[in-house]
């Protein structure tokens, strides 16, 4: 058979579901091909006064915290020690490199001119969040790709990358974290210099510290909610008692994010807060239902311990972070009597990524070992070349 | 034509009082900057103003507002152009550095550099750089402090076509004047200089007569825009190093920690290697 | 001008009646505010609120036509009041000459009226004269027979109540600027009244100008630095157009056109030239004969000999009014064959304009020189109209504009300022110049071959040199005029072909040519005194001599010679024009108007030297419809003359196509915009002017709109008896209501720049206007009129 007819096989076994995925992504990819033969300004609702819309407010500043799970749970589990969680760091590696390529992808699409996006290599302005940030993302999307390579190799039966890059996991790991603690930040710290423009009910100096906190939120509800999703609906083993674990975490970063939340209104923020009605709403639904409800509910360890109702808490946060992004970048700087909707394009771009992502998620998993990770069979140790610290240590096994 | 002296900061002091909306502001730009005109019809707001916005081929406007208070006709007049601010909010955001302030006063735009991220028009407080949306490689338009004009010892174009209320030189100079203004008529006037300290200070001030919010002037902080972000971004390296360190610290002692315990283990079962496996990396 | 732009700064009181120079002259707006930073008070009096009245310190609204009910109130305030500039008005006014007794006035018509024709014999206007033949006086103006007298008389009904009740001015706005403007009369303070169109263009607009002349002569502010009366002029060089009689009624320099009945030059001289028997008057008009024998000698050169009178008889005679309202008349009657319209727009510009356009229908030739297409010159295309129907052979030459050619244009301040040819014209555009001498030599060619009386085009001197087109310095220089003939004045001689250095110079018998004699001093041997540009202002009056040249002999402020009193002295030593210094027995400062000693030494003048008493007229005899200036309605008024009996200008006839029934019940005006200009094809057709003003509009207001249930934006029906136009409403609380004899009536507002063709089309507000003019200019009455305005445009 000829690749091209093994290809085509392959994918006519596909779920149905992931035959829709794909459509989904091929509109997007249409959809993006006009937009660079149009131009932004033809095919999307971006103007003067609203030169963000959709794509920034999505595809950026919600898809980095959307991917947040793999820095948070590369150092739950590498630098915290809790191995336990192991299986699940795979997964989120995954999930965070799709996520961070998805977020180039959006980005490119977005620049008015993404042949110059070299540029910020060139001209480096260390004044401006978006130079940071632009910095950071691709730093880190380098990480995860060479986080990613590890199942790659595996799959591939490259031994000697394999040990190159488990000789890095652990700087890569710390690496994750610092770079996405800064450009985690650092989103919110953009929405800083809108000083006059971003409703008061958002803005305060605290915006990079909320953010961060946030999106270790909803990093680990990404994983809860993509490790129950694996279970239900990839055959995968149910996970539910590491998400527990997981879960336990979350009250505490819950409750953290409350805390500051609470503090920045009312020490550090200056009112009217309740000056536009359509804004209260969502800041109520954005607080209530997407922070406060679900740390009420992760408090409780009869939540946790079940399956349901701790997806659906972490399905709450997710809600929390996506509105609370969208508030911040979006709503909360919307003129009322000149509101912003995407465009048809805008929106078709933006479904084929998220479809993209879970797209390459279910056929990396279907192609790359990424569940079949497991803490017994992984060695921890430290390559210790000073050998400081004697004696003998278990042999590694090789995962084939 | 008097000549400037181009080695000092230079600010527009536009009086409102002294402005008759005659709009020979908008057309000296639009001729010096060969800018096209844009297909208008009326009304686009109070009084004859159009275009109703600033745009990528508009880069000043005049604002009319024809209204009556406590029984009196009000026709004023707000000139809206770039503030080209001292510190200014567009320099400091722009990833590649495409905006400058120069030190004759205007800040310039370099068109060459600009990737298209457009965070300058997100954080410019007053709203001014706008973009060419109608292009398939856009770039980001504004008025440019007529720089060109102004490193030659010449006046802006707006500044040059004006009869009555504009005055352009020294921004100490144009900030003593506007006060001093303030002092011989303290009837005439608002008793504040718009543009002395908004932003943190910018090279384009008013004076007016009615209030400002009344005119269509932005409230806008006293404080430098690029501040608010730095206060943050200045702690980056050394989050960097905090978390970084820290967790490299913590993963230190743990990992240790493993390994002693597993020597510990090693021990009480009583199978050991002498020596640690060479192959093990 | 009596003074000029700069001067203005120096005005402690200024008022805009009638004009808009914020709006329309944005650049003289400079001086009005360095005159208010100065502590000078600015007053708009206006029907609307305008881009002036905006910057104005009090703004009066005032029904449209009616400034002679305000401008009276103010005469009966200063009358009343006793705040007149009493040493200026009783030495400098002929406030104190008796007038004949024959004179009388009643209910709102003057002795020697003949309702007939309505024409006016001023025999009874006349002065009381003594055996010397100068007029009687009463220097204590106690004489009833005084004009003095007469005048508090006559104003005695303009009392606030009656002025605002015609007016339409709430009562303390109208007290607000009569106290502030009247009290000027004192030496140490002065006004200035701007003013335009708006005091001109109705059927007394005459009137209306001597209102304000009347005003400044009692307060003395007519030759004081900052007075004066300022018209405001429309156009870049209308001042130079006037200057050189392009209108039916004069020739070069203010001269009289000759009527059927001036059979000879001595005749023509016998009639117009003033005379007087004062020796302390200069009588300028006297040198009459001198202008016009060197004018003549301009036209036709050598063959205008003293034999033949300098070709007098060449000059065409005029019998009657060749106005443009009589033209357009003429035209609509079928009575021209062919019409040249050199940079006019007549079909946009003119009253009554769908019937000026059925008019043009009727030409067989039509030439229209002009920087663009308009209206008039593609009449046949306008809309309702099947081209197929006109048998009109239309030719445009395309002109130059004023930065493609090389000439002068005269400011309203009389500045002759020189312009260079900065840029070639397009395509095939030539200036105006070539085309006329394209012209006359084709015709001087034609009528060689023959014809009916050829000579006055054969002989005319027709010599600008030899290049593409005229050499405009050869032009200048003429208009300056030269010597014909070696000729000794004064003990000097002056060689044949020399300038003549001013019209000091000017001589009746031939010896000297000249082009327009108030431009003589112009070009002189030291050169094209227009070209200078120098900065010097040695005075700090902002006279300015060395920028360019004003005429006449670059004096910048007429009749500065009652800016002094007797002695010579500024009435104010700090904003002084003139001072007689007695040691180098000289004026110092601007140009005297006269340079004879002052007035309490023997040889001395009186200062207002164009006229043949020597004093400034408060009461004038020399006007059709009367010497002194009355209140009557506009042709359409919505109400009745609340004043006297007689409802309209008796001195105007009374045109056919008005309705005053009541069944158009608003008061129309019409003004202009500072993006647009006239009638609109140099405005309309430029991309960036037309982005600011982009359609038509009226502007109503806010009540109206509510009575009628219209928005802003919405398109409206403006109809008259002359026809409809359809624009935008544009509605504002600048235009408001009007309060007249106790009813509230509307106004509406529209700016008359619009026409069927260029980048921005709309209708024109000619339409509605009425072709009925002022009673001695016969400039049409475009500021009155009665409209009727309804929601929705015009269905096709």
């Amino acid at each position: 058979m000829t690749a091209a007819r093994r290809i085509a096989t392959e994918v006519k076994s596909y779920h149905g579901f992931i035959k829709f995925l794909i459509a989904l992504v091929t509109v997007g990819a249409v959809a993006s091909l006009l937009r660079f033969i149009f131009g932004l300004g033809a095919t999307t609702n971006l103007n003067d006064t609203y030169p963000w819309g959709l794509w920034i407010s999505f595809d950026v500043v919600t898809a980095v915290p959307l991917a947040a799970g793999a820095f948070t749970l590369g150092a739950i589990v590498h630098c915290f020690h809790i191995k336990k969680l192991e299986p699940l760091v795979r997964p989120a590696i995954v999930t965070g490199f799709l996520g961070y390529s998805l977020v180039s992808i959006g980005l490119l699409l977005d620049l008015g001119q993404p042949q110059r996006g070299w540029h910020v290599f060139r001209y480096w302005n260390v004044h401006s969040p978006m130079f940071e940030v632009s910095m950071c993302v691709m730093a880190y999307t380098t990480v995860l790709f060479l986080e990613f390579l590890s199942p790659v190799a595996e799959r591939f039966g490259w031994h000697l990358p394999l040990r190159v890059l488990r000789w890095l996991e652990m700087p890569l790991v710390v690496a994750a974290a610092a770079i996405s603690t800064l450009h985690q930040s650092t989103l919110g710290t953009f929405f800083l210099i809108a000083v006059d423009k971003l409703h008061n009910l958002w803005y305060n100096p605290l915006l990079p510290l909320l953010f961060w906190v946030s999106a270790i939120c909803s990093g680990m509800s990404i994983i809860i909610l993509e490790a129950s999703a694996c279970h239900k609906w990839m055959g995968q083993p149910n996970e539910g008692v590491l998400l527990r674990t997981l879960a336990k975490i979350l009250p505490w970063t819950l409750g953290l994010y409350i805390a500051l939340r609470v503090f920045s209104l009312v020490a550090l923020s200056d009112g009217p807060f309740f000056d536009r009605p359509g804004l209260t709403i969502s800041f109520a639904l954005e607080m209530g239902i997407g922070f406060i409800l679900p740390f009420f509910m992760f408090a409780q360890k009869s939540v946790r311990d079940d399956d349901r109702r701790r997806s659906i808490a972490a399905g709450l946060v997710i809600f929390g972070l996506v509105l609370n992004r969208f508030n911040v970048s979006m709503f909360g700087m919307m003129d009322p009597d000149k509101i912003y909707y995407p465009s048809l394009i805008e929106s078709l771009v933006t479904i084929g990524i998220i479809a993209g992502h879970v797209l390459f998620f279910v056929l990396i998993a279907r192609y790359f070992p990424i569940f079949e990770h497991h803490p017994e069979t992984v060695d921890y140790t430290i390559p210790d070349p000073l050998r400081k610290v004697g004696g003998a240590s278990p042999s590694l096994s090789s995962a084939d | 034509m008097s000549t400037l002296d181009t080695t000092k900061n230079h600010a527009f002091l536009i009086d409102m009082t002294k402005c008759t909306g005659c709009r020979g502001c908008q057309v000296a730009c639009k001729q010096w900057n060969q800018l096209e005109a844009e297909k208008t019809v009326f009304f686009s707001g109070e009084g004859y103003q159009n275009p109703p916005a600033m745009s990528e081929y508009t880069y000043t406007r005049i604002k009319f507002r024809d209204y009556q208070k406590n029984g009196q006709n009000e026709f004023a007049f707000y000139k809206e152009m770039c503030m080209h601010c001292n510190d200014p909010a567009c320099a400091s955001v722009c990833p590649v550095g495409a905006f400058k302030k120069t030190a004759e006063g205007p800040v310039v735009y370099d068109d060459k550099r600009c990737i298209g991220c457009r965070f300058c028009m997100i954080a410019c407080p007053f709203g001014v750089p706008k973009y060419e949306w109608s292009k398939g490689l856009p770039l980001v338009k504004k008025c440019t402090g007529c720089h060109d004009r102004v490193r030659e010892g010449m006046k802006p174009a707006c500044a040059t076509a004006c009869p009555t209320a504009i005055t352009y030189g020294p921004r100490a100079a144009m900030i003593q004047a506007a006060e001093r203004r303030l002092a011989r008529y303290p009837d005439r006037y608002i008793h504040k200089v718009y543009g002395k300290e908004e932003a943190g200070g910018t090279s384009v001030i008013y004076l007016t007569s009615l209030p400002f919010d009344e005119l269509g002037f932005k409230k806008v902080t006293m404080r430098a825009l690029p501040s608010f972000t730095w206060q943050a971004l200045r702690l980056v390296p050394g989050i960097f190093l905090t978390v970084g360190g820290g967790l490299s610290a913590l993963s230190w002692i743990n990992h240790r920690r493993d390994r002693i315990k597993a020597l510990r283990e090693a021990d009480e079962t009583g199978t050991e290697t002498a020596e640690p496996k060479e192959e093990q990396q | 001008m009596t003074n000029h732009w700069i001067d203005i700064q120096h005005a402690d009181v200024i008022l805009c009646i009638g004009s808009n120079p914020a709006e329309n002259h944005p650049i003289s707006f400079k001086y009005v505010e360095k005159a208010m930073d100065a502590g000078g008070k600015l007053i708009s009096v206006d029907p609307r609120y305008t881009r002036t009245s905006s910057k104005a310190d009090t703004y009066a609204q005032l029904r449209p036509g009616t400034d002679i009910a305000f401008i009276g109130g103010m005469i009966n305030y200063i009358l009343q009041n006793d705040l007149i500039h009493r040493d200026y008005v009783v030495n400098y006014t002929n406030a104190s000459f008796l007038i004949s007794d024959a004179y009388a006035f009643n209910d709102g018509i003057f002795s020697g009226y003949d309702a007939e024709t309505f024409h006016y014999e001023n025999d009874s206007w006349a002065y009381q004269l003594g055996k010397d033949g100068l007029p009687l006086r009463d220097n204590t103006l106690q004489h009833p027979a005084s004009v003095y007298q007469l005048l508090k008389n006559h104003y005695r009904r303009y009392t606030p109540e009656k002025v605002c009740e015609i007016t339409g001015t709430a009562i303390q706005d109208y007290m607000e600027v009569t106290r502030t403007f009247c009290a000027t009369g004192r030496p140490d303070r002065v006004a200035t009244i701007m003013y335009a169109m708006g005091t001109t263009q109705h059927t007394y607009g005459t009137q209306n100008v001597r209102s304000y002349a009347m005003l400044q002569l009692l307060l003395g502010n007519i030759g004081m630095a900052g007075g004066g009366i300022n018209a405001l002029r429309g156009e870049a060089n209308v001042q130079g157009s006037t200057d050189y009689a392009i209108l039916y009624h004069i020739l070069p320099g203010y001269l009289k056109s000759p009527t059927f009945d001036n059979v000879s030059l001595a005749a023509y001289n016998e009639k117009w030239t003033p005379k007087t028997s004062d020796p302390r008057s200069a009588n300028w008009w006297a040198n009459t004969p001198k202008y016009m024998a060197s004018l003549l000698k301009a036209y036709w050169g050598d063959a205008a000999t003293a034999e033949n009178s300098f070709c007098y008889d060449y000059l065409p005679k005029r019998s009657g009014n060749y106005s443009f309202l009589k033209l357009m008349e003429r035209l609509q009657q079928g009575g021209f064959e062919g019409l040249v319209c050199m940079g006019t727009n007549p079909i946009v510009g003119g009253p009554d304009a769908s019937a000026i356009a059925k008019g043009l229908d009727k030409l067989q030739w039509m030439v229209a020189a002009d920087l663009w297409e308009t209206e008039t010159s593609v009449f046949w295309k306008r809309p309702g109209v099947d081209p197929k129907t006109i048998d009109t052979e239309v030719f445009l030459l395309p002109a130059a504009s004023s930065v493609e050619k090389e000439g002068s244009i005269s400011n309203s301040g009389r500045w002759a300022q020189w312009r260079y040819k900065a840029v070639e014209p397009p395509g095939d555009a030539e200036s105006d110049a070539f085309i006329v001498d394209g012209l006359i030599k084709n015709l001087k060619a034609l009528y060689a071959e023959g014809g009916t009386f050829p000579a006055p085009i054969v002989d005319l001197d027709w010599n600008y040199g030899d290049g593409h087109e005229p050499d405009i310095a050869m032009v200048a220089r003429e208009c300056n005029g030269q010597f014909t003939r070696d000729t000794e004045i004064k003990g000097k001689l002056y060689k044949k072909g020399e300038q003549v250095p001013s019209f000091a110079f000017l001589q009746d018998d031939g010896a000297t040519t000249s082009g327009n004699w108030l431009y003589c001093g112009s070009y002189t041997e030291a050169g094209n005194m227009m070209q200078r540009r120098g900065q010097e202002d040695p005075t700090g009056m902002g006279s300015y001599h060395n920028w360019s040249w004003c005429w006449p002999v670059n004096r910048r402020v007429l009749y500065n010679r009652a800016s002094v009193d007797l002695n010579g002295r500024p009435w104010n030593p700090k904003k002084p024009v003139i001072a007689w210094n007695a040691l180098t027995r000289k004026w110092e400062g601007d140009v005297p108007d006269g340079g004879w000693a002052p007035m309490s030494e023997d040889g001395s003048k009186h200062p207002f030297i164009m006229i043949a008493e020597g004093h400034g007229r408060l009461f004038a005899a020399g006007l059709a419809d009367g010497p002194m200036p009355e209140h009557y309605e506009p042709m359409e008024s919505p109400v009745a003359n609340s004043m006297t009996g007689q409802q309209c200008n008796p001195a105007v006839a009374i045109p056919g196509n008005i309705d005053n029934s009541g069944r158009y019940p608003y008061i129309g005006t019409t003004y202009r915009v500072s993006e647009h200009w006239q009638a609109g094809a140099m405005t309309r057709n430029l991309p960036w002017l037309v982005e600011l003003v982009p359609e038509m509009f009226v502007e109503i207001s806010e009540e109206l709109a509510k009575w009628k249930g219209i928005a802003n934006g919405e398109m409206v029906t403006i109809s008259s008896p002359r026809g409809a136009i359809e624009a935008k409403a544009l509605i504002t609380a600048r235009i408001k209501p009007l309060r007249v004899g106790g009813k509230m009536i509307e106004q509406v507002g529209l700016p008359w720049h619009f026409g069927f063709n260029g980048l921005a089309t709309g209708g024109s507000a000619n339409v509605l206007t009425t072709a009925v003019g002022c009673a001695n200019t016969s400039i049409p009455e475009y500021k009155a009129f009665l409209c009727n305005l309804e929601k929705g445009g015009i269905k096709a």
